[in-house]
């Protein structure tokens, strides 16, 4: 069985700027992992440069359940199976959640599941009262965060990666999250959350913690290494990648 | 050659003096020119066929698809001509208001040939009006609309323009109100010319004390669709919202002059225009808010917001202020550029085709005016329209 995301020699750059320098990630179906790494390790490029933005130069591979999705537009990476919750989902003036979850159905009319996963997720996540409002705009970082699960929700991808999706909120938010990322565990999906802190870890089990340092992945292990981080911050690795 | 005197059933002795001052007067004008502030940016090297006024309506076309879910009343004017019954036309005092006297030529070509503008007053004011203003040919025509808000009262008044037939014409529109004392006025102006005809658009109104207005204006039609709008704030705490939302394509200039003027204390407006150009299409807004030494504790903000969708369109922007007054607030934004490329990316993000992607966002950029638009089967018109233009766009290539 394919595993949900193999990742494989991904470099990224940015004119000169070398990003990402080689990074290799498998994360299999049904588990959900960790990446953690200091400022400017390049967590959130990774998550970007998978997901397509035209703003680096990229190579390497990444697949999504064996298809290969480095070279797609960015939107052909949504359909074959990549979501990515932004740290700060951009704002959509006028556009409502309702629109835009009719517009995902219209762009993959091969899939007819999205009207029942709008009923569901909506339920799940108490959204009727977003629904009609516009996209991202003038919500509270906590909102952001549950209106970007509930596309989640929507989307129904076989691999989501949840950008800093604990930074900026309290701690009852901390936990609120926690708790969505924990009910989205399912034998479909792989869910990869990138995380500056170990503190959303205190609240969710993972599979998996991979230390990402200098735009490679250092080191990984189980739940374990994020305690560690937790008593000795990065400074090991990061002393040790310069 | 028409003369003045031939034109329109109202032969009240006031009009026929002004007709024939404006008649001498206009055999010393000549065609504005682009190097005068207010005509700036416009191609002016047409005739504009002052020869060849209508003297009499074409053929009215029966009703089509945005009147259909209306409310209310239905007034026609036809290449100028009121022929709805039982609608009058402005008096000689209502006409001063009703026909600007600019000193131009549009202006005194219309004191010349207007018929009269359709007086909409109380008694057509209980329910809301729509007022067809169609041009049937090729004759240059002088519609005007006047609406006078009695104090204290409520009305709804849509305008909307269009050509029944694919010629080339002239049009010098003029849509004018006078808000009483206490008295709101919902006006929606909707501009749906053919693609050949230049409709040089004036617009005057007056609002008293404590009177309130929104003003909304789509610009769609028109090889010219020009307004050129003065918001007179008279009264003390008289306020105003003026919307706009316009599209344009192949070689159309969409042009707006909106001169906001406070004259009286306390008074508000917050006006607020967006625009879309593709193909090679242009679009000008200047908008000037003027505050008088009276204007004492007014607030007043101005913003337009342009895309510009294909390489060969383009759209100027110039936010004005001239404040007179030392209490005020007063504000001005102004952007032209293109789609946004962060909105883009998400929208593809979630699974969006670029295609679908760039429909949303224009969807949503138009969404915050077309959704103030009173009526929502107009509203609902107007969105389709805006999208309609735009699918197409896509599907030819042109953005």
């Amino acid at each position: 069985m394919n595993p949900a995301l193999e990742v494989t020699g991904l470099t990224a750059s940015i004119g000169d700027l070398e990003i990402l320098r080689g990074v290799d990630l498998a994360v299999p179906f049904g588990e959900v992992h960790a990446i953690m790494g200091p400022n400017g390790s390049g967590k959130s490029t990774l998550s970007h440069v998978l997901m397509g933005k035209s703003d680096y130069e990229a190579s390497g591979s990444a697949k999504i359940d064996g298809v290969e999705i480095m070279g797609l537009p960015v939107d052909e990476r949504a359909r074959a199976g990549l979501f990515e919750a932004f740290q700060y989902p951009t704002e959509i003036p006028g556009v409502s959640l309702d629109e835009l979850t009719s517009e995902m159905a219209l762009s993959n009319p091969d899939d007819d599941g999205y009207a029942a996963r709008v009923d569901a997720a909506s339920d799940r996540l108490s959204m009727d009262r977003f629904r009609g409002r516009a996209v991202n705009v003038g919500l509270s970082g906590g909102e952001k965060k549950r209106s970007e699960m509930y596309l989640l929700g929507v989307a129904n991808p076989k691999v989501a990666i949840l950008d800093e999706i604990d930074s900026g909120l309290d701690i009852d938010a901390v936990r609120e999250v926690a708790a969505m990322v924990e009910s989205l565990r399912s034998p479909g999906l792989g869910v990869v959350i990138i995380t500056h802190y170990s503190r959303i870890l205190r609240y969710l089990d993972v599979d998996r913690v991979h230390v990402m340092v200098g735009g490679r992945i250092v080191k990984s292990g189980g739940p374990e290494v994020a305690e560690e981080l937790e008593g000795a911050g990065y400074t090991e690795y990061v002393v040790r990648s310069t | 050659m028409t003369t003045a005197d031939t034109i329109g059933s109202s032969d009240a002795a006031w009009m026929a003096e002004r007709r024939s001052a404006a008649s001498t007067a206009l055999a010393t004008l000549s065609m504005p020119s682009p190097r005068e502030e207010i005509w700036r940016y416009l191609d002016l090297d047409f005739d504009p066929g002052l020869a060849a006024a209508a003297t009499e309506p074409g053929d009215t076309a029966p009703p089509d698809a945005v009147m259909s879910g209306w409310e209310g009343s239905f007034i026609s004017v036809v290449d100028g001509f009121v022929v709805s019954e039982g609608v009058g036309t402005a008096s000689a005092s209502e006409s001063e208001v009703a026909l600007p006297d600019d000193g131009d030529l549009f202006s005194t070509a219309s004191r010349a040939f207007a018929p009269g503008a359709a007086l909409i007053g109380k008694g057509l004011l209980d329910t809301p009006v729509f007022v067809d203003v169609q041009s049937t040919g090729t004759a240059t025509s002088f519609p005007g609309v006047h609406v006078d808000v009695p104090a204290g009262s409520d009305a709804t008044v849509l305008v909307r323009y269009r050509s029944t037939t694919g010629e080339p014409a002239t049009v010098v529109p003029t849509v004018t109100a006078t808000v009483g004392d206490n008295a709101r006025l919902t006006l929606t102006v909707i501009q749906d010319w053919n693609y050949r005809t230049r409709a040089m658009g004036r617009g005057v109104v007056s609002l008293g004390r404590d009177a309130g207005l929104t003003l909304t204006e789509v610009g769609l039609g028109g090889l010219v669709g020009r307004l050129h709008l003065d918001v007179d704030f008279v009264g003390r705490g008289s306020h105003a919202k003026v919307y706009g939302a316009y599209f344009g394509e192949e070689d159309q200039t969409l042009d707006y002059r909106y001169f906001m003027n406070h004259i009286g204390t306390d008074t508000r407006c917050d006006m607020f225009l967006k625009g879309a150009v593709e193909d090679d299409a242009l679009s000008v807004f200047t908008g000037l808010i003027r505050i008088e030494e009276s204007g004492q504790k007014t607030e007043s903000f101005q913003t337009n917001r342009n895309l510009i969708l294909s390489p060969g369109a383009s759209a100027q922007s110039v936010p004005n202020l001239e404040i007179l007054a030392n209490d005020v607030k007063c504000g001005h934004g102004s952007s032209v550029g293109p789609l946004d490329e962060d909105q883009r990316y998400y929208l593809m993000s979630r699974g969006l085709t670029p295609e679908r992607a760039d429909r949303l966002q224009v969807h949503g950029f138009f969404e915050e005016v077309i959704d103030v638009i009173p009526d929502d089967s107009v509203a609902d018109w107007v969105r389709t329209r805006i999208n309609d233009k735009y699918v197409t766009a896509q599907q030819e290539g042109r953005v």
